[in-house]
């Protein structure tokens, strides 16, 4: 689990753009932002993993946070980038999003806690709402995306 | 002194000689009286008290000591290998291995003494010695005057063990009218030399007559590893005053303490008193190191051993040259670079480019290379488990072993030893009958279990076969169908190799009873997963009533490969070289259907086809030629034709993984980086079949 609210200390967040939404992924598990590239489709694989790309002579699969999370196909524009995540050394993921904005930092009071729905899969996904100035952001849950639910496997 | 820096050599070197002494106390088993294999045990047990005791290991030391001991007698032809003895030096053995298992560990040699063996060993070394009437008088005496010096503790001298031998020497010093002593010198604290000072009382000492025995050992005290004293046994003519003084003449000596050791304590002394002894002097042993031994915890707390493989320096040197050979290439490169001459860059471009090519191929090899050991660092260690095994389960049998020198990767080296034991005791356990099954089957009443290695092309091929009952293909269908498995139809239709092949399935077990060695059906499914993993595959064969064989097949190597590079639509996927037999060019009239299946019908081989676009979902389109062009693969001796686009070419390639939080249907064997940047997968062609 990410702890995002209990801690005292102020979080940065790096701010991105799927569709309409804006989502918050803590800057922690950001290894790296790259430019869309060639992916390699992986045949088999699950739906929301786009495939494969060679990263600095590493390979690193890479998801689609739109497919993940139900919305329409991506649409690679100059803006989209690859976010490489960490969550623990030797395992890289990439996922892909529309665009980066910016990187805000909230302290615990201005992120509210979600409450889980442990029938509604996609409630695991967040670990947050942020609030920004006047933007509500959602905070993602990084562990929970990308860790394979038992059931789905 | 700090020895951390040693702990590997030690560790390698003491499994090792652990390896040796553990075979050759097998061939001294067999053969008692072979005087080569007693030398050799003897040296390797030495050596390896030596080594411990360097590192400060005082248990392992004792314990070696002690088996030193008995392969000392042995080795005077004083002693008999019995098979009681051989049993308790495996033990022995047994339990070196566990010190060195929690020093791998923790770099601490643990607190486990073993006294049970220790005094095993030495009943059986009394016992010996006492029945064999060379020394009718040398072990009680012995014991006796082992016991002496702890009697006089209080006085200052300190008390401790002296080895048989030791004790002999000063009961016929005794004897001889010469006097023992025993001697705890106490150095000041302040004493900077320590070790100098140890030196010249020795020195000393030796002017006066014989050191036997000291305590820290000798080799101890030169490297400082003692507190601030140590005892000696010394034999002298000289009486007890002049020893002392001549010891206080050493400057920076704060007490000398001597004790003579008596000889009328030679005879009321018992062997239970022995025993007293070797408590207080493990005692003692604990008292002496404690600097050593902190230091040691605090520079080892961690496990501290990196996995190191030993390089042949010729290998080395080989890799020496063709680097610098690989600096001449470039040097070469940058040359041409700067050549005005247009058509003398690209031709002096393309011969350095074949140059290059040529230094990379031998590089890899040479490095791979290093990498190789040969399969016998594991498997010599099976003689013996059979061993065990066959007292176990009162069986007969004998482990026919070949082609040890077969190389492997070091990498697939470390993990196969398990899958193949496990093999090995399937084999002994479950694949061989009893005894008197056998007899009464009409066999050889010596159960046969043969480990054979060989190199088949770009695999390494072991195989683990046994002369035994074979499997019951019946009874695994009927035990499938029971557990829910297989249907009844489906048992119905089965091949006997689908049959067999049942047997890697989890929690699958033909044994009617569950033993201590094999039955709780967590077995032959590991087996599978664990060689899988390796790259490898696995397969039985059997033979009702004359026995069963696992086929093993492994890689050669791991890291990079020799692979085809195939075309499908617009991807491209690399496949093993190694699995591929052939290529062909089918046309589609020559393809047969099979209920409903796709089949070639080549060399007299009916081949499925397997249509990779569909199995890989590829986008289809409209690529529609003329004549498939079809990839033979092959997983042991069953083949399957890959329907491919188009071929690109032979290469090279890397294996890098592709994560795992990606699903991987196991098709996908890993992806490499090809030449632009682009990432292919490889297809595991045995995933495929």
């Amino acid at each position: 689990m990410v702890e995002t609210v209990s801690s005292k200390e102020a979080k940065q967040y790096i701010v991105v753009k799927l569709g309409n939404e804006q989502y918050g992924i803590d800057i922690q598990y950001v290894d790296n932002i790259v430019r869309m590239q060639k992916i390699t489709r992986v045949p088999k694989a699950q739906e929301y993993f786009n495939g494969v790309i060679n990263l600095r002579g590493e390979i690193v699969p890479v998801m689609s946070l739109r497919v993940k999370f139900e919305l329409d196909e991506d649409e690679f524009t100059g803006k989209t980038r690859i976010l490489i995540l960490k969550i623990e050394p030797q395992a890289a993921v990439g996922v892909i999003v529309d665009e980066v904005r910016e990187v805000v930092t909230l302290d615990e009071d201005s992120i509210e806690k979600v409450s889980y729905d442990p029938n509604d899969e996609k409630s695991f996904y967040l670990s947050g709402i942020g609030k920004h100035n006047d933007n509500l952001i959602s905070l993602l849950n990084i562990a929970g995306i990308i860790v394979e639910k038992e059931k789905e496997a | 002194m700090d020895v951390s820096q040693y702990l590997e050599i030690f560790i390698d070197e003491t499994r090792e000689h652990l390896q040796s002494l553990n075979e050759q106390i097998l061939v001294l088993e067999r053969e008692p009286e072979n005087v080569d294999t007693i030398n050799e045990i003897f040296r390797a047990a030495h050596s390896l008290k030596g080594m411990a005791g360097t590192m400060g290991y005082k248990r392992m030391q004792r314990l070696t000591h002690d088996m030193e001991n008995v392969f000392s007698e042995i080795r005077n032809g004083k002693m008999k290998a019995s098979p009681k003895l051989v049993d308790v030096l495996f033990k022995g053995l047994d339990a070196l291995e566990q010190y060195l298992d929690v020093i791998v560990n923790s770099g601490d040699e643990g607190t486990e003494d073993n006294e049970d063996i220790i005094k095993t060993l030495n009943e059986i070394l009394n016992e010996g010695l006492g029945g064999g009437a060379v020394a009718p008088e040398a072990a009680p005496a012995a014991a006796a005057v082992a016991a002496a010096p702890e009697a006089t503790a209080e006085s200052g001298v300190k008390p401790f063990k002296l080895a048989e031998h030791e004790q002999s020497a000063v009961a016929k010093a005794l004897s001889e009218k010469m006097n023992a002593f025993a001697m705890t010198v106490y150095i000041q604290e302040t004493c900077i030399l320590k070790a100098a000072r140890a030196f010249l009382v020795f020195k000393a000492l030796e002017d006066l007559g014989t050191v036997i025995h000291s305590e820290p050992s000798v080799q101890d005290i030169e490297d400082e590893r003692f507190e601030f004293d140590f005892s000696v046994v010394l034999l002298t003519d000289k009486d007890a005053e002049t020893a002392k003084k001549k010891v206080e003449n050493v400057s920076e000596i704060k007490m000398v303490c001597i004790e003579p050791i008596k000889a009328e304590s030679v005879a009321g002394a018992t062997t239970s008193e022995t025993k007293e002894t070797t408590e207080a002097s493990g005692s003692t042993q604990k008292e002496a190191t404690p600097a050593a031994t902190t230091q040691q915890k605090a520079t080892t707390g961690k496990p501290v051993v990196n996995r190191s493989v030993r390089v042949d320096i010729d290998k080395l040197d080989d890799l020496m040259n063709l680097v610098s050979e690989l600096i001449i290439a470039k040097n070469g490169l940058v040359s041409i670079n700067t050549t005005d001459v247009i058509g003398l860059r690209e031709s002096g471009f393309n011969e350095q480019i074949e140059y290059l090519e040529r230094i990379t191929t031998n590089l890899h090899q040479s490095v791979m290379k290093t990498r190789m050991v040969p399969i016998e660092n594991v498997v010599s260690r099976f003689p013996r488990m059979i061993r065990d095994i066959s007292k176990k389960l009162d069986k007969k049998m004998e482990l026919y072993m070949s082609g040890e020198e077969t190389e492997l990767d070091r990498t697939v080296i470390d993990e196969i030893g398990d899958p193949l034991m496990h093999m090995l005791r399937n084999a002994a356990d479950h694949g061989l009958e009893s005894n008197e099954e056998r007899i009464k089957a009409g066999k050889p009443e010596v159960g046969s279990i043969f480990l054979n290695a060989y190199q088949d092309g770009n695999n390494v091929v072991i195989e683990v076969r046994d002369d035994g009952k074979g499997v019951d293909v019946e009874k695994i269908k009927k035990k499938a169908v029971e557990k829910g498995t297989i249907t009844p139809e489906q048992a119905a239709t089965m091949t006997d190799k689908e049959a067999i092949d049942l047997l890697f399935r989890p929690s699958f077990s033909t044994a009617e009873k569950i033993s201590d060695l094999s039955g709780r059906g967590v077995g032959l499914d590991v087996v599978k997963s664990k060689i899988e993993a390796l790259g490898g595959d696995v397969e039985a064969k059997t033979v009702l009533g004359a026995g069963t064989t696992f086929i093993v097949r492994l890689p050669l190597t791991l890291a990079i490969i020799q692979a085809l590079m195939v075309e499908l639509g617009k991807e491209k996927y690399a496949i093993p070289l190694g699995s591929i037999q052939t290529i062909e060019d089918v046309l589609p009239s020559d393809i047969k259907y099979v209920q409903t299946k796709e089949v070639i019908h080549l060399r007299g081989n009916v081949i499925p086809l397997i249509r990779l676009r569909n199995v890989l979902d590829v986008a289809p389109d409209d690529f529609n030629p003329e004549s498939l062009t079809v990839v033979i693969v092959a997983k042991g001796d069953r083949l399957a034709g890959l329907v491919v686009d188009n071929l690109i070419g032979q290469q090279e390639i890397v294996i890098k993984s592709i994560g795992k939080y990606i699903n991987n249907n196991k098709m996908i064997g890993g992806a490499t980086i090809l030449g632009d940047g682009e990432v292919a997968l490889i297809l595991d062609a045995n995933a495929i079949v």
